[in-house]
């Protein structure tokens, strides 16, 4: 009874609770309905073995599942004990330890087992053990090559080496591309924003709750004009983007070719403004050195004493 | 001397100089103690025998020695009048008696006549040279010590050496300034060669007018000395500096031109210059004359004075003008500086102006110039719009503030014929000038260049500009000997005998109205058609009486679009005549399937149903070439002006129709917005304002209107995708049209409103969807401005709060839609710090925003947020911002710790430019003004205005000229209501009594002291809110009439929504205690006698002086004059019996009068002189006060 128990402990604990439902009538549980039965009946001759003649109904359900704590609770112990020293399979030696560890004299149990007036219980009913489910079968598994000799250990199952494509249907609906991208971005900065706004100083804009719609206080810096007219990292990181992807401008601007052909012809010339990208003569690097500009001429050493320019007049 | 080629130039000084050496070393460290130190030589030639002292400018600088040839001279300054305008004892404070004082001083200090602070003695020893005319030298060795004006000095306060800090300076001035950081002749009309030294650290680089000859390292190396010369002949004004550690940048096209920028920004001034070479190739193309400078440098400096200035052979720029390639908005503004100061060079820098009255010939030249180039440029269409809207700006100016002038004659020089009487500054001077009327004079000075072109050609005009810069530059390479410099000289005479010899055309008459007389014309236009007589019958009238207009007579060009064509009429406006037959073309609906042409040829197919079947006439326009500066008011059918938006192509016409539409809200009016909308070919500004006036049709349409709210399906039509039309396509600004269409449309649409006045929500979400989906992740361009006028956008569609009961505004209250507007705002404003926008353009408009928000009642109004804001440190744009919501705040909630915080930024902040907007924006959105009583309005304000104009600004002329504007508008010409009179007289100010009956009219007091202003005035000026009591019995018979006008004008301006009213009921208390018998009287003074016994009872008042504090000899000035009357007693019985409670006050007063009186007997003295200053003073003798006074016992016998 006691491996029998053991064996099935790990499957128990889920069982008796899946178990309340009646309706139940997969295998599985009908196995494990079988197996509590089973413990019922030892409790029930161990309650008569006692002396007692009747018990009620709760008794028994508190005993049966004592019992059943008790040998899960054998079983995983051994379990772990055989697994301490790199076994897969507990031995009787692991669950003596595992029961002398748990307080129990085992000395004991030999003359308990060989006591006379012990009932007999039958085995539980054969059940139809649970189905252990099927491996991942995930193609074919695959035969030696020619060149590989017969004796050679088998391919392992397919699914441990076979790379399925598994990418999901792309989101198409351009509609959700940007709400997503758009709530995205909007998430991110407020999170970001709000992080700012809790860990420095803040102004509020009302008086009675000041973490209501915090602003990230505003800090004089010591030279405003350069954040303010250099371009910030993003926009320039955008720059090179947009410069690179020349592609997708052009796919963007088909989108409007319309106008833009139109404009070419319109009478107003404002697109003359600006010119494309601001455009330096090539080789300028190269002109430099031989432009003459005063103020790119070294600066002369002081000649002698006192020759200051006087006037030459 | 020989004089013959002067063409009747007189040098006002018995000398001439021909050169001047500028050296300035920083023996001290230029940038830690900001001073400057160095010396000036200038040679001069004496024109006159014993030529004994020399006068020159030299404002605030400290001179340590004076030699001449030398000899040690004597220097002395001459107590530079202008440091303090009316001296300090005066107590005078009306504005009229400044405006002349100021005048006076600065006359007394004009260089253009010869005078100047710096008196020098020349030793006598020289005296004898004067025979022989010979050359003399004048050496002054001279320091600045924290100069506040001249010179500019920006040190950003961080770690690291001058160079890494950035730290530079800059000359700086507005006309001729020079003065303020070196001595010289500080006028445009006394030219001479220069030599320039300026030694600085080696670090930073020294950019000045003229060529750089050398640079040389001190002997300690540690030190570099520029050295630049400039062989022209140039004016002491048109010199400058700047030093700082510029990053250097020579133009890739023009090698000659240099570009100096601050650390770290050479990229954007890469991309900024890289098109200076078009400009400079378009002037010296229509000028056919090569730029005259042999060198051109521009420097970009940060806290620039204006943004650009220009100077011999160099340009100061503001730094703001920078931007990189990824901006579209500031493009075309930067291209436009640059043109502006380009254009400069040629006329204003190079070639000068004999006078300040010549002034408006070089800045007529330099913006006709520009604008030659902003139509070569911008084009046509930006062209034409740019001259409407200047015309519209002048036109708006001159009615409201009457006429600019722009060739002011002074006859014998006196004050007394001043030609601008309506202005409260004088003209004589560039630094008496309002800023504004500076910049309206510049206007009108290039439109009326435009005028000449249109009468002589830009042919000869061109020419004549040609011949003027050829005259220049032979004269310039002439030796001073030659007497040839004053060709380089520009005068009006000159000028116009230039433009008679090229053209041989006379154009004295368009001067004469144009240029010798100030105001604009308004014509008044409307017409019938004569159906028998197939006669356009036009009456085209004329209002010349209003300030700021003048009298037309001379032609007027009319054009009539026809069903067969347009056709051009001259007419004749003369003195009588205001009709004019215009005989038609076309029969009416005659040739029903003809195309129809147009003015440009073009033949176009249009729908006439609309039209009135009997008349062929299309529409009409009235001066369509702008050839006068007019407004023009006329009247013709709403589909005459919806013809004349769809089909006329010139978009002045489109323009005009458009803002005529705006009262016709039809559907007719509607559809032809919409197609002009719609039209790419359009001129995108006429499509921007087309919004505009759609917004507002639909809303007086509200009731009728159909379909979604404007605007919205064509959005979505043009900027939203396809498959989702609620989304906004992803950024793509590749189309500058577009672009700025996209920009304006949900500015307008939010100005959309609904039954309740409120924006509707489906608009309100449309907009905040493209906030919510702005992607600018694949565009080229920045997107700040775009995001920025979605902000706006919110912002327009912001709407009062229902507020009840003054509540007060808490989060939880929070209106749902106005819960998603702040939201938004708030992230975009924290954004703002972590990833700044180019120019803060976003923090801008959340500042706005927010400013709105609180406006409107929807959250608690508080200037804190904008005052840090306003601080120094952040982005001018976003101060100016910040301090255009404080002054906002300050004007709602009439606070007056925010007003005394403004005045004392204007004081104390580190950046002119600051200070100069905070004085004119309180100009234009004053906390009051004068015709409105508040409780800001007190002496100390007075006192402290008066300070500022008066002394506190003598080292900015635009400074100073901006206070005594704001001072105009808060106080008028007149002494302030608020202050108690010192002058004798009896006036009845009815507008303080009404103050007095009008419990709920709020009493004067300010809340720095319990200074309750007279309730009856003792003035002896007259203004019109005055009556002057006359002894008769027909001024008292005035009184009555006059007070009930008042009584119906509201005197209070209506609080705004939102504002909690905070009237202090302690100021109310005050008030009622004060004068109890009148609380709830309703005086009504039909009889004389009934008014005459209201007077005498008010004068009784006066015997408890309400003022004891700062000024009470004024109001015993006043009682001394008083009638002894039997009614003091009366009046006394009255307030000791209902009000025992304030007795003991009472005595305090008499208390402190007592001590006071023996004080007044001398200043008494002093009231008499300045009696005679008053212009009004004879009013004074009138008064039946004085008439009384004579009679009864006096109060001071």
């Amino acid at each position: 009874i006691f491996f029998n128990c053991m064996m099935g402990s790990g499957s128990l604990n889920s069982g008796s609770r899946s178990g309340s439902s009646k309706t139940s009538t997969s295998p599985t549980e009908n196995y494990q309905l079988a197996r509590r039965r089973t413990l019922q009946v030892v409790v029930s001759s161990l309650l008569t073995e006692c002396g007692f003649e009747s018990a009620e109904k709760a008794a028994m359900e508190t005993l049966t599942e004592m019992m059943q704590s008790y040998i899960t609770e054998v079983g995983r112990c051994a379990k772990a004990t055989c697994e301490h020293t790199a076994r897969s399979t507990p031995t009787l030696s692991d669950v003596v330890i595992t029961l002398v560890e748990m307080g129990f004299n085992v000395d004991t149990l030999p003359v308990y087992a060989k006591r006379s007036q012990r009932m007999v219980i039958t085995a539980p009913p054969i059940t139809n053990a649970p189905v252990v489910p099927k491996a991942l079968i995930a193609g074919q598994k695959r035969t030696h090559p020619t060149y590989i000799p017969s004796h050679f250990p088998e391919f392992p199952d397919p699914h441990t080496y076979i790379k399925t494509p598994t990418f999901r249907e792309p989101v198409s609906d351009y509609q959700v591309v940007r709400e997503k991208a758009a709530s995205q971005r909007r998430d991110v900065e407020r999170a970001l924003t709000r992080f700012m706004a809790k860990t420095g100083e803040t102004e509020s804009l009302f008086k009675d709750d000041i973490s209501a719609f915090p602003l990230i206080a505003a800090k004089p810096s010591t030279i405003p004009y350069l954040s303010a007219l250099l371009p910030s990292e993003l926009e320039l990181q955008t720059l090179e983007e947009t410069d690179s992807s020349e592609q997708d401008d052009q796919t963007d601007t088909e989108n409007n070719s319309s106008n833009v052909s139109q404009d070419d012809q319109s009478a107003d010339k404002e697109n003359v403004v600006l010119p494309p990208g601001g455009v330096v003569p090539t080789g300028k690097a190269n002109e430099e050195n031989m432009i003459d500009n005063p103020y790119l001429r070294p600066v002369k050493k002081p000649k002698g004493r006192r020759k200051k320019l006087k006037l030459i007049y | 001397m020989n004089r013959k080629k002067d063409k009747g130039f007189e040098s006002p000084r018995p000398y001439k100089l021909t050169h001047q050496v500028v050296c300035i070393n920083n023996i001290k460290s230029f940038f830690r103690d900001k001073s400057v130190i160095g010396y000036v030589e200038l040679t001069i030639f004496p024109t006159v025998m014993n030529l004994n002292r020399i006068k020159l400018e030299a404002s605030s600088a400290r001179i340590y020695r004076v030699r001449v040839n030398d000899l040690e001279g004597l220097h002395s300054f001459t107590n530079d009048p202008t440091l303090e305008v009316c001296h300090h004892e005066s107590k005078q404070r009306n504005l009229n008696y400044f405006s002349s004082a100021y005048t006076a001083a600065v006359s007394a200090v004009d260089p253009d006549a010869g005078n100047g602070e710096l008196s020098i003695k020349v030793p006598s020893e020289l005296w004898k040279q004067g025979d022989e005319m010979k050359v003399m030298k004048v050496y002054i060795e001279f320091s600045l010590d924290q100069p506040k004006g001249g010179l500019h000095f920006v040190v950003p306060d961080v770690d690291g050496s001058m160079a890494e800090r950035a730290a530079h300076v800059f000359s700086f001035g507005n006309q001729n300034s020079t003065r303020f950081w070196f001595p010289c002749v500080d006028s445009y009309s006394e030219l001479c060669t220069w030599k320039l030294e300026f030694t600085v650290d080696a670090s930073m680089v020294a950019v000045s007018c003229g060529d750089l000859v050398e640079t040389v390292y001190t002997h300690d190396m540690r030190k570099k000395t520029f050295h630049y010369m400039l062989p022209i002949p140039t004016a002491a004004p048109n010199i400058s500096l700047a030093v700082g550690p510029f990053e250097i940048l020579v133009d890739p096209y023009m090698h000659e031109v240099t570009h100096f920028c601050l650390p770290q920004l050479l990229p954007l001034l890469k991309q900024t210059m890289s098109y200076l070479h078009e400009i400079f190739e378009f002037y010296e193309e229509i000028l056919t004359c090569r730029y005259p400078y042999s060198c051109f440098k521009t420097v970009f400096v940060d806290e620039a004075y204006v943004q650009v200035s220009s100077y011999a052979s160099m340009s100061i720029f503001s730094t703001n003008l920078l931007h990189s390639g990824m901006i579209i908005d500031q493009t075309p503004v930067t291209r436009r500086c640059l043109a502006q100061a380009l254009a400069q060079q040629f006329f204003g820098c190079f070639i000068s102006r004999m006078s300040w009255s010549d002034e408006w010939v070089l800045k007529g030249i330099s913006g006709y110039i520009y604008g030659l180039y902003l139509k070569k440029t911008f084009g046509v269409n930006e062209y034409r719009h740019w001259i409407k809207e200047e015309l519209d700006k002048i036109v708006e100016y001159e009615l409201k503030m009457g006429g600019v002038l722009l060739h002011p004659t002074f006859s014998g020089g006196k004050e007394k014929d001043n030609p601008t009487p309506h202005l409260h500054f004088s003209i004589r001077h560039p630094h008496t000038l309002s800023w504004e009327y500076y910049k309206m004079f510049q206007c009108k000075a290039h439109l009326v260049m435009r005028l000449i072109e249109n009468r002589i050609s830009m042919e000869f005009m061109l020419q004549v500009f040609n011949k003027l810069l050829s005259l220049a530059s032979t004269a310039s390479s002439q030796k001073y000997q030659s007497h040839m410099w004053s060709q380089m000289l520009v005068s009006t005479s000159g000028f116009l005998k230039s433009i008679s010899n090229v053209s041989g055309k006379d154009i004295g008459p368009l001067i004469k109205q144009w240029v010798d007389q100030s105001g604009v014309v308004k014509f008044f236009g409307s017409f019938a058609f004569n159906r028998k007589r197939n006669v356009l019958e036009l009456e085209i009238r004329q209002d010349y009486t209003s300030s700021g207009t003048q009298k037309y007579v001379g032609p007027i060009k009319v054009t009539v679009q026809e069903l067969d064509g347009s056709f051009n009429h001259t007419l004749q406006i003369e003195e009588n005549s205001l009709k004019h037959d215009i005989p038609c073309h076309s029969k009416s609906r005659r040739n029903k399937k003809k195309k129809i042409p147009l003015m440009n040829g073009e033949e176009v197919d249009m729908d006439l149903s609309a039209m009135d079947a009997d008349s062929p006439l299309l529409w009409i326009r009235i001066d369509p070439d702008m050839s006068i500066l007019r407004k023009v008011e006329f009247e013709q059918a709403d589909f005459m002006w919806q013809y004349q938006l769809r089909f006329e192509r010139d978009v002045v016409a489109q323009e005009e129709a458009i803002s005529a539409l705006e009262i016709f809200p039809t559907p007719a009016s509607r559809l032809a917005l919409t197609d002009i909308l719609e039209q790419d070919q359009c001129f995108y500004k006429v499509r921007i304002q087309a919004c505009f006036c759609l917004a507002k049709i639909a809303n007086s349409m509200m009731s009728t209107w159909t379909g979604p709210p404007a605007m919205k399906s064509l959005f979505t039509r043009m900027f939203c995708c396809k498959s989702c039309p609620n989304i906004v396509k992803t950024n793509n600004f590749i189309n500058f049209q577009s672009y700025f269409l996209q920009k304006t449309m949900p500015v307008a649409m939010a100005l959309l409103r609904d039954v309740q006045n409120l924006c509707p929500k489906e608009v309100l979400n449309f907009i905040l969807d493209l906030i919510k989906y702005n992607d600018n992740r694949k565009n080229k361009f920045s997107d700040n401005y775009y995001r920025a006028e979605l902000i706006d956008a919110l912002t327009n569609s912001l709407t009062p709060a229902i507020s009840i009961n003054n509540e007060v505004r808490t989060v939880d209250n929070l209106n749902t839609d106005v819960r998603l507007i702040l939201e938004e705002i708030t992230r975009f404003l924290n954004m703002e710090k972590l990833l700044p926008s180019y120019r803060n353009t976003i923090t801008v408009s959340c500042l706005r925003a927010i400013r709105m928000l609180q406006k409107n009642g929807h959250i608690p109004s508080d200037p804190s947020l904008f005052k840090s804001y306003a601080q120094y440190g952040h982005f001018v744009d976003v101060r100016i911002a910040a301090l255009e919501a404080v002054i906002d705040y300050t004007r709602v909630d009439r606070s007056s710790s925010e007003l005394q915080w403004l005045l004392d930024l204007v004081q104390n902040d580190p950046v002119h430019y600051i200070r100069h907007e905070i004085l004119s924006m309180l100009a234009k959105n004053p906390p009051f003004t004068k015709a409105a009583d508040s409780l800001l309005c007190n002496e100390a304000l007075v006192d402290q205005l008066w300070k500022l104009m008066n002394s506190g600004t003598c080292h900015d002329w635009r400074l100073r000229c901006d206070a005594v504007n704001l001072y105009y508008t808060l106080f008028g010409l007149t002494r302030p209501s608020c202050l108690p009179l010192p002058e004798l007289g009896l006036v009845l100010n009815l507008k303080e009594k009404k103050a007095v009956l009008n419990p709920t009219i709020k009493s004067e007091q300010g809340p720095g002291g319990p200074e309750v202003t007279t309730t009856m005035a003792f003035t002896s000026t007259l203004e019109e809110e005055h009556v002057v009591m006359e002894p008769a019995l027909s001024g008292v018979a005035m009184a009555p009439q006059g007070l009930k006008r008042k009584a119906e004008t509201p005197l209070g301006s209506s609080p705004e929504p939102g504002q909690v009213m905070q009237e202090e009921p302690s100021a109310k208390a005050s008030v009622k205690s004060k004068f109890p018998t009148q609380e709830e009287e309703d005086i009504d003074m039909d009889t004389v006698h009934d008014s005459q016994a209201f007077i005498y009872h008010h004068l009784n008042m006066l015997e408890r002086p309400s003022t004891p504090g700062k000024e009470p000899s004024s109001v015993e000035q006043a009682m001394l004059s008083m009638p002894g009357t039997p009614m003091p007693t009366l009046s006394k019985e009255s307030t000791s019996s209902k009000h025992g409670d304030h007795h003991h006050h009472h005595h305090h007063h008499e208390h402190k009068k007592k001590k006071k009186k023996h004080k007044h007997k001398h200043k008494h003295k002093h009231k008499h002189e300045s009696k005679d200053k008053d212009r009004d003073s004879h009013a004074f003798s009138n008064s039946p006060a004085s008439g009384r006074s004579i009679r009864s016992p006096s109060l001071s016998d």
